[in-house]
């Protein structure tokens, strides 16, 4: 079964009058557990097709399943919930909240899950936070602001607020676009851990050194998907 | 979310900018402050009056020749009489009315008083033994004139604390002969200090029998009548009666007014409360100034942080959970606005109670909830537009947005 499911899916957007197809009849299924690394020239639409597998976007066409159900009936409030409970994003400009420190910045996604799964108390939730920043080495940094880390230290937040909800799929969008080559092998490494113990990695990116580490490989063009080649 | 998580989490957001939050709450404060404050004065000028009204004694019943308009409650204007009221109309009063404790004609004039020293312009009260009671006066040595001093026009006098001082000084002034104009009356008492009551002076008043005054004067008609009933209960019974006597002394005709404390105290409290209500709708205005400040403020930031909110909605906050947090922020700045100013205001009266005891405009406690529920309306009414904005924003949009 698979834990992803985009059947003929399209995404259409209008600039003035142009229709620009950004995704077209896209067929791809991903088990979990995989290591998925979208490539493709810049316009191709990875990152649309990452966005609607994330659910941050919608389809225009075709049907969309995660665990096996569609998504195109699920409510702003139940995708938001989706989200929170099986997905963690990693973005290439980090995408933290510039005046809390790496702990509040950890602790967000589990305010809202407080919403859905019963109430998680504020101790539990710094608990947990703590743990991840630990986990990727950020244990002596966890109450300095976005602007007191470097770019590498930044990024593992951010991987450290995609985990800290055990998800079942982390979707990371350029993860080492802007780091240096250091900074990148150390990401790329953090994903590769999280991969061994059993989470879904989807990465979009130009990086070869992610690309051709990847146990599959997919390449986009104008939207369409021209490769899906598996390693070994 | 929990509410208290939404409390928490507003709450460091508005502590992360300080100075911002400070000056957006201000318009609030002052908003808030001044309905408080305006509120509390107008209340306090109408504890003052209704208390002055009450200390002109208990169950009081003015009669007034002349017909009024009803409505007003207000006393027919000065001199209006068409038919005079005399010593007699009190006598009938006093023989027949039942509910009637105490009753007295009142004569007024001003005349100028000479011991050793002259006081020119005082105000005499011509009436009979029975107005202490009336108006609750007090007399500090000696007495009041009796029955019979006022039936054989004796010239008597009684004078207020302050007329006493400047004839006599420490002398006194207890069987010593005065002379109002050219006649001469002996002083029999001497007021306790009563100070002002609605603006007249008791200190600075004489009080002579109501015969000697029509002669002084040379009247020979009431300036009207004073009665007081034998209890609250009774009032309306000793109004009915009063009027069907005076009524019958005058062939039918009701040519006069008759009002009483309480009615009095009614119409007072009326145009005295909605003196407060306007006070408090104007102030009202500055409320809605403060309240655009925080709209003003709360789009600021939802566009400075369109990014957060993508962020946010991307780890899983719902529309509602954004729609909640800048509401929730709206409200912070309402309430914490509302609350200063409340305190504000509070401290301020009784700052100013300090400094005027007389005038005793310290807002009662239970002004805090009218204003929080104030505050809290203010910030709903003005942060849900720009929190509504917040939550329509397109995750993916806020993403991108720098």
């Amino acid at each position: 079964m698979a834990l992803l499911d985009l059947r003929d899916v399209e995404k259409v957007f209008y600039r003035g009058d142009e229709k620009i197809t950004a995704v077209r009849s896209m067929n791809l299924q991903i088990q979990a557990g995989e290591y998925v690394v979208i490539t493709g020239a810049s316009g191709s639409g990875k990152s649309t097709l990452l966005y609607m597998m994330g659910l941050l976007d919608v389809p225009s066409a075709g049907e969309y399943l995660v665990q096996e159900s569609s998504t195109s009936t699920l409510s702003d409030a139940e995708r938001a919930r989706l989200r929170n409970v099986y997905m963690g994003f990693v973005f290439q400009s980090f995408h933290l909240i510039p005046r809390a420190t790496a702990l509040k910045n950890v602790m967000m996604p589990l305010l809202y899950a407080a919403s859905h799964d019963g109430i998680i108390d504020v101790q539990t939730q710094e608990q947990m936070a703590r743990q991840v920043l630990q986990r990727v080495g950020l244990a002596d940094r966890m109450e300095h602001i976005p602007n007191q880390l470097s770019g590498g230290q930044r990024q593992r937040v951010a991987i450290a607020r995609a985990i800290v909800n055990k998800p079942r799929v982390i979707f990371a969008d350029e993860p080492t676009g802007n780091l240096d080559s250091k900074s990148g092998n150390e990401i790329i490494g953090l994903f590769e851990s999280l991969h061994s113990e059993g989470v879904t990695i989807i990465i979009v990116t130009h990086d070869p050194r992610i690309a051709e580490r990847a146990p599959r490989k997919l390449v986009l063009e104008d939207g369409a998907l021209v490769g899906d080649s598996y390693a070994g | 979310m929990q509410v208290r998580a939404i409390v928490r989490m507003s709450w460091e957001s508005l502590w992360a900018q300080k100075l911002r939050t400070l000056l957006t709450i201000l318009g609030m404060v002052i908003g808030v402050g001044a309905v408080v404050l305006l509120v509390s004065l107008g209340e306090g000028a109408k504890r003052y009056v209704l208390k002055e009204f009450e200390g002109l004694g208990t169950n009081l019943i003015v009669v007034q020749p002349g017909k009024s308009d009803k409505k007003t409650h207000m006393g027919p204007p000065v001199g209006a009489a068409q038919r005079k009221m005399t010593v007699l109309d009190v006598s009938a009063i006093e023989r027949e009315a039942r509910n009637i404790e105490a009753v007295s004609g009142l004569v007024l004039g001003t005349v100028s008083a000479r011991y050793d020293e002259s006081l020119s312009n005082i105000t005499i009260f011509g009436t009979n033994e029975q107005f202490p009671e009336i108006l609750s006066i007090a007399i500090g040595q000696g007495g009041y004139f009796t029955r019979e001093e006022n039936d054989y026009r004796r010239r008597v006098i009684v004078i207020g604390r302050n007329i006493a001082r400047e004839l006599f000084g420490d002398e006194n002034p207890l069987g010593k002969r005065i002379k109002l104009n050219e006649s001469e009356f002996r002083i029999v008492g001497v007021l306790a200090p009563m100070g002002d009551k609605l603006g007249l002076s008791f200190d600075e008043l004489a009080f002579i029998p109501t015969t000697a005054a029509l002669k002084l004067f040379n009247e020979d008609k009431l300036f009207g009548i004073r009665a007081k009933a034998s209890s609250r209960v009774s009032m309306d019974d000793a109004v009915d009666e009063i009027r069907e006597i005076l009524r019958t002394r005058r062939d039918g005709e009701e040519d006069f007014t008759i009002l009483t404390q309480l009615s009095m105290m009614e119409s007072l409290n009326t145009i005295l409360s909605m003196l407060t209500y306007v006070l408090a709708a104007i102030a009202g205005i500055s409320l809605v100034v403060g309240g655009i400040g925080i709209m003003n403020i709360t789009w600021v930031s939802v566009v400075e942080r369109t990014q957060e909110i993508g962020i946010r909605r991307a780890v899983g906050a719902t529309r509602r959970d954004i729609l909640q947090q800048f509401l929730a922020e709206a409200l912070g700045l309402s309430v914490l606005g509302g609350l200063l100013g409340v305190g504000g205001a509070l401290c301020l009266t009784h700052i100013l109670h300090a400094f005027f005891p007389l005038f005793d405009m310290r807002s009662p406690w239970w002004i805090l909830l009218p204003a929080f529920a104030m505050s809290l309306l203010v910030g709903i009414v003005f942060g849900v537009g720009p929190a509504w904005r917040a939550s329509k924003i397109e995750t993916l949009d806020a993403l991108r947005y720098e």
